[in-house]
């Protein structure tokens, strides 16, 4: 038995009355293997997959390949943005820090805002998946199939209440379960993907196509609104991923393995992604997809590799979508502890469970009122919890990434035309990656602005309200209310204004700060409110 | 800074017993005792540093308590906190390590030994890969 693990550091003495010099703790810092595994874990590639393939192929139909290829390329530009970011300041509250420091703190506000109303949005998706797949798994597919019945959110329910109590308690995998949960997920999803080829291939399968090299051309795609839907939704499919670049913010002598184990994992996921949505559609065609968007990875297994084969792919959606759970619970979790320590958010969000040491208070906050957010979404819009939480998601992603890359640009405005090499990775890349993300965000308000393209059979909301769209004399449409996508994803963002008014009002100490700029591109910035790090009295 | 006794402190019932029976164990080898506070969040959330910052304002108080303890039970010991940003298990093995600790003394479980299967319990990792013995204190016996 050996007594140390082979990348802890020495200890540091930290004798009390001086600050405790947390830079000077050698911590566990992660390898190549581990940032690789926590950044396509957070990902949740067969997760992803079964809550959005029927969605796209809804909105661009055979190129959904072309749409998993195109919206990697914001994404891509935007880790960017989080790793040169993220070495100035690594910090819990990421995008709300770095706005703050770069754009201003009522910026900074509403992007943690963002941050947290995205993590939110997100849940009852999980939960029904996890709803859904759990009756798969069983053979009890006509429960499965009422995905919005009491049953599939009971256990969707049932399934928030494990995850964040796992959150609030502090339970952990160990690195080699991680390892290979995630290893497994991947050989499954390959193997559905060569399985479902192999019998396109060999003929007899009902409505089958063969893939085309049309399937990856993204200007095949009718609308633009129809793009930017697609777009938004396989935005969602890499959500996660630079955590890969974020997780490694101690590793800051061994530069390149945070580059590397992000680099590394983006191939990954890319690999999977175009190979199985390629794969899928090929089965029964996209319209298959389409028809069982809401549990299409448990209808295409059961005819892909049959029964019991087919349970493998569920368990893996199953493990996946709870490394997803877990990961957007604890860095909202985080989120709103950094939020409070900077005094912008109540001060409770930043307790520490004495014996658990998480942040226990912001977690089971979190935890509430999503299981409240997941009834309530499944009451008001029963059969499209799934729909609705999934489209509107692609609105805070592109809302708070947009402004992570805007806010690299601003921060390290100085240094942009120093290099080549920043001109490219913290000037042109984050900016150009911002840039997308805005437009996708105002083209896809208007197209969900029409109920019609929501996916959810038409259904509007606010039907009081009456639209008509005018370019010069280029008549869009008139309608009447609006599509729930808009008003869940939009919605949202919005009611934060009101908050941080009223937050300014009674806490103006956030708020009482003025625009950082880099100093420099390696030196770490100053803390952000004076005298919270290190204070020991 | 050899024979330490190192004492693994999280101010539950078990770790406040374990630091009376420390005390005494140091005192009866005129060893110093290092008292360490051990943490690490869990990296599938991402980023930690505020996070760390205030586990780690949390682990400073802690041990303040506990040194202010151990001084009331004996001031003629010498004691050190320390905090470690690593699991409580590795970063009481390492301190060990580094001070040549004589044993380490860590508390039971308690009455919540389920949690303890669950959440993996220190002594019981420390059992099995501590090269110095250890000394593991029952919440409530001394």
């Amino acid at each position: 038995m050996t007594t140390t693990t082979a990348d802890s550091g020495e200890l540091g003495a930290t004798p009390l009355g001086e600050p405790p010099g947390g830079k000077g703790l050698k911590t566990g810092a992660l390898g190549m293997v581990s940032s690789l595994v926590i950044g396509v874990a957070s990902t949740a590639p067969a997760y992803s997959l079964a809550a959005t393939l029927g969605f796209v192929t809804f909105y661009v139909g055979v190129r959904s390949p072309a749409v998993m290829l195109l919206a990697f390329v914001p994404m891509l530009f935007i880790a960017a943005a989080y790793y040169y970011l993220n070495r100035a300041d690594p910090d819990c509250g990421t995008t709300f820090t770095w706005v703050t420091r770069a754009i201003g703190p009522k910026t900074g506000w509403m992007a943690g805002w963002g941050i947290l109303v995205t993590d939110l949005v997100v849940m009852p998706n999980l939960a029904s998946v996890a709803g859904v797949y759990t009756f798969s798994l069983f053979g009890a597919h006509g429960i499965a199939a009422d995905s919005s019945g009491f049953w599939v959110t009971f256990v969707g329910v049932a399934w928030l209440v494990i995850m964040t109590a796992i959150c609030y308690i502090g339970i952990e995998l160990s690195a080699r379960t991680q390892v290979a949960l995630l290893g497994a997920e991947i050989v499954i999803l390959v193997v559905f993907a060569v399985a479902a080829l192999a019998k396109v291939y060999g003929g007899g399968i009902a409505h089958s196509i063969h893939p085309a090299w049309a399937w990856f051309d993204p200007f095949k795609i009718p609308s633009l609104g129809a793009l930017s839907a697609g777009m938004l939704l396989a935005v969602f499919i890499y959500w996660g991923w630079d955590t890969a670049v974020t997780v490694n913010e101690e590793a800051r002598d061994t530069r390149r393995t945070p580059g590397r184990a992000a680099l590394l994992a983006t191939i990954v996921l890319l690999l999977i992604y175009v190979i199985v949505s390629t794969a899928a559609q090929a089965f029964h065609g996209p319209g298959f997809l389409t028809n069982h968007s809401d549990d299409v990875l448990g209808h295409l297994a059961k005819d892909v590799l049959g029964s019991p084969w087919d349970k493998l792919l569920i368990i893996a959606v199953l493990t996946s979508a709870s490394a997803s759970t877990q990961t957007t619970v604890l860095p909202a979790a985080r989120s709103s502890l950094s939020m409070a320590v900077h005094k912008a958010f109540p001060k409770r969000f930043a307790d520490i469970h004495p014996r658990f040491l998480s942040p226990g208070f912001s977690t089971l906050v979190f935890g509430a009122v999503a299981i409240v957010w997941y009834v309530g979404l499944t009451l008001i819009s029963p059969n499209d919890v799934l729909a609705n939480s999934i489209l509107a998601l692609g609105f805070g992603i592109a809302f708070y990434y947009g402004l992570t890359g805007f806010a690299c640009v601003f921060y390290y405005r100085r240094h942009i035309f120093r290099s080549m090499k920043n001109f490219i990775f913290i000037g042109l890349a984050p900016l150009l990656g911002a840039v997308m993300l805005t437009i996708l965000f105002f083209v896809a308000i208007f197209y969900y602005s029409d109920p019609a393209n929501s996916n959810t059979g038409n259904q509007a909301w606010f039907p009081a309200l009456h639209f008509s769209f005018h370019i010069f004399h280029w008549h869009l449409y008139v309608k009447k209310g609006l599509g729930p996508p808009l008003v869940l994803g939009v919605g949202l963002l919005l009611i934060g204004v009101p908050l941080m008014v009223i937050w300014r009002l009674r806490h103006p100490e956030f708020f009482r700060r003025d625009r950082e700029v880099a100093e420099s591109v390696d030196a770490p910035a100053p803390p952000l409110t004076p005298g919270v790090t290190p204070v020991v009295d | 800074m050899a024979g330490d006794i190192v004492l693994g402190y999280d101010g539950t019932d078990g770790s406040k017993a374990a630091l009376r029976v420390a005390v005494s164990v140091a005192r009866a080898f005129d060893a110093p005792l290092t008292i360490v506070f051990g943490y690490e969040p869990n990296p599938m959330g991402g980023e930690t540093a505020d996070y760390k910052d205030q586990l780690e304002k949390i682990g400073s108080d802690m041990l303040r308590t506990a040194v202010a303890e151990a001084n009331a039970l004996d001031p003629s010991v010498q004691v050190e906190p320390i905090v470690a940003a690593l699991r409580p298990a590795e970063s009481l093995l390492e301190a060990a390590l580094e001070r040549q600790a004589r044993v380490i003394v860590v508390g039971g479980t308690g009455e919540r030994p389920i949690l303890g299967a669950i959440l993996g319990s220190v002594p019981h990792k420390l059992l099995h890969r501590s090269t110095v013995p250890v000394l593991v204190v029952p919440a409530d016996g001394e």
